[in-house]
């Protein structure tokens, strides 16, 4: 059966790829009209219909080129309607549509799926959520950033200014473990009524574990995250946003503990921050010219600064297994749009 | 005849920009009006204050007016450059020191040409590649700014007026020479 099958034409289209500069260093799948007519079929939206525009380099990117990158990143045709979604909510990132891309900080979009969508799709929705090893996840991901890329012309070293980026970046696909999960689903949180699929989408500076399996007091696990939320390395402004992707075992301990979303939310808000004189130990206090955080001077070494702001600069999800008390500690890039778009697939 | 690989850059679609324009130059700046075009960054203001005040006291422009870009990643509005252009001679803007400001700072600097205003734009010497990638965007291959050693934002309020006094002729070079 394979016989049939031509390696060595299969590599030639993928070197022919390369050579042109469309590949962010892994092969590419070569895109023909007739893969990419299966990706448009999933659509009601025209190919030349703008999902967005990247208004200083002058660029946009509309449906049949959001196609092409989604078929050379790995996508089958039908999670098309799952990229539209994840772009659209990106898209909505101030950052995003800003200067994000271009940023010395080297973003990564964090892309949240729920829904039935992801079981229909084969999402990963349990262990090793931040991957690799799932097809849907892995490639919606990379769509992504191919589209930065190729549609938007943002490319390492030139326009793009990463000074070490993050790993993660173009990577990062969530399907949200509902079915585990004590709390509504996150697209909830975004505005979509329940049992919908959608994507939601927001960009990280990056992520980091907080491993904590050995208190059964759901408080303690509270303060060790707001711990790592608090560390001066990552404050640059005066407000900051970092959510927290709960494994199902953290989560359920809070829940079973009477703790919501919004008790958690309310509860990181008011402990995170730090005070004037760590502020001023790491040099993140009284910026000249922004300000954002007050107190050039020992003056205000003992008062406590809170740097989570609303309940929105705390988005919180649940994904990962039921096998260790492991959470996630998000770091925003800017703020999340608090919008989840639904998956549209054509009737 | 095999089916041919598509282009995920829509780069066929884009039609090739005309030449962007540069705007007349002065002999010299006595009696100018300079417009200071800042863009929130940490010592871009004083940077740019300081560079005003030396182009009054060292090339006889009449006085110096400070404005403030918001979002320094993204042009400056057309309301702006509106307002740049109707109270000032020639525009000083940056500094670009991160991966979109000092693209857009070039952008700024472009546009404000297009407006009729000399400008000459700064940005830190890390990012020559992007702002030239910018200005090639933009209609303006191989568009002149001038640049700053890497970082800026760490300097001392002592070191901010030595590095506008390295660059001053630059400045006036790019606001002078045709």
């Amino acid at each position: 059966m394979t016989a049939e099958l031509d390696p060595d034409a299969a590599q030639a289209a993928i070197e022919y790829c390369y050579a042109q500069d469309w590949s962010d260093g892994l092969p590419l799948v070569p895109a023909s009209q007739p893969l990419v007519d299966r990706f448009l079929a999933t659509t009601s939206k025209s190919p030349d219909e703008v999902l967005g525009e990247l208004e200083q380099v002058g660029r946009d990117c509309t449906v049949y080129l959001a196609a092409v990158n989604a078929a050379m990143a790995g996508c089958l045709p039908g999670y098309f309607p799952v990229v539209l979604a994840a772009f659209d909510a990106l898209m909505r990132e101030r950052a995003a549509r800003g200067g994000g891309w271009q940023s010395t900080s080297g973003p990564a979009p964090m892309i949240v799926v729920n829904g039935p969508v992801r079981h229909e799709l084969g999402f990963n929705t349990a262990g090793g959520a931040f991957g690799p090893g799932f097809r849907p996840n892995a490639t919606v991901a990379r769509a992504i950033g191919l589209i930065v890329r190729n549609a938007f012309g943002v490319r390492p070293h030139v326009l793009e200014q990463a000074t070490q980026g993050l790993p993660g970046r173009w990577s990062i696909c969530l399907a949200e473990n509902e079915e585990e999960s004590p709390w509504p689903p996150f697209a909830i949180d975004g505005g979509q009524p329940a049992g919908v699929s959608a994507v939601s989408a927001t960009l990280l500076r990056t992520c980091e574990f907080v491993d904590n399996r050995h208190t059964p007091d759901p408080e303690q696990v509270l303060w060790d995250i707001a711990d790592t939320i608090s560390r001066t390395g990552s404050l640059i402004f005066r407000d900051t946003s970092a959510g927290v992707v709960f494994c199902p075992e953290h989560a359920q301990m809070l829940a079973d503990a009477g703790y919501g979303k919004p008790d958690v939310q309310a509860w990181l808000m008011e402990h995170c921050g730090r005070t004037g004189a760590d502020l001023r130990q790491a040099g993140k206090n009284g910026l000249r010219g922004i300000a954002r955080f007050a107190s050039p001077d020992e003056t205000g070494d003992g008062e406590f600064t809170r740097i989570l702001p609303s309940p929105r600069h705390v988005p919180i999800v649940v994904a990962g297994a039921r096998n260790a008390a492991i959470s996630m500690v998000v770091r925003v890039f800017g703020e999340w749009s608090g919008t989840a778009i639904p998956v549209q697939v054509k009737p | 005849m095999p089916n041919p690989i598509l282009d995920p850059t829509g780069a066929t679609a884009t039609a090739t920009k005309p030449r962007a324009p540069r705007a007349p130059r002065r002999k010299d700046l006595r009696g100018a009006t300079i417009g200071l075009l800042g863009n929130t960054k940490q010592n871009a203001a004083p940077f740019l204050d300081e560079i005003g005040r030396l182009l009054i006291s060292q090339h006889g422009a009449s006085k110096a007016i400070a404005r403030t870009k918001v979002n320094f990643a993204a042009p400056a509005p057309e309301e702006l450059i509106k307002e740049l252009q109707a109270s000032c001679d020639v525009i000083v803007t940056g500094i670009g020191d991160c991966g979109s400001c000092s693209a857009s700072a070039v952008a700024d600097g472009i546009a404000l040409e297009a407006a009729g205003l000399p400008a000459a734009a700064i940005c830190s010497d890390a990012f020559a590649v992007t702002a030239d990638a910018m200005a090639e965007l933009r209609g303006a291959p191989g568009y002149p700014y001038a640049t700053t050693p890497h970082p800026v934002a760490v300097l001392t309020a002592d070191q901010v007026r030595e590095r506008a006094a390295q660059v001053l002729g630059d400045v006036v070079a790019l606001l002078t020479h045709p």
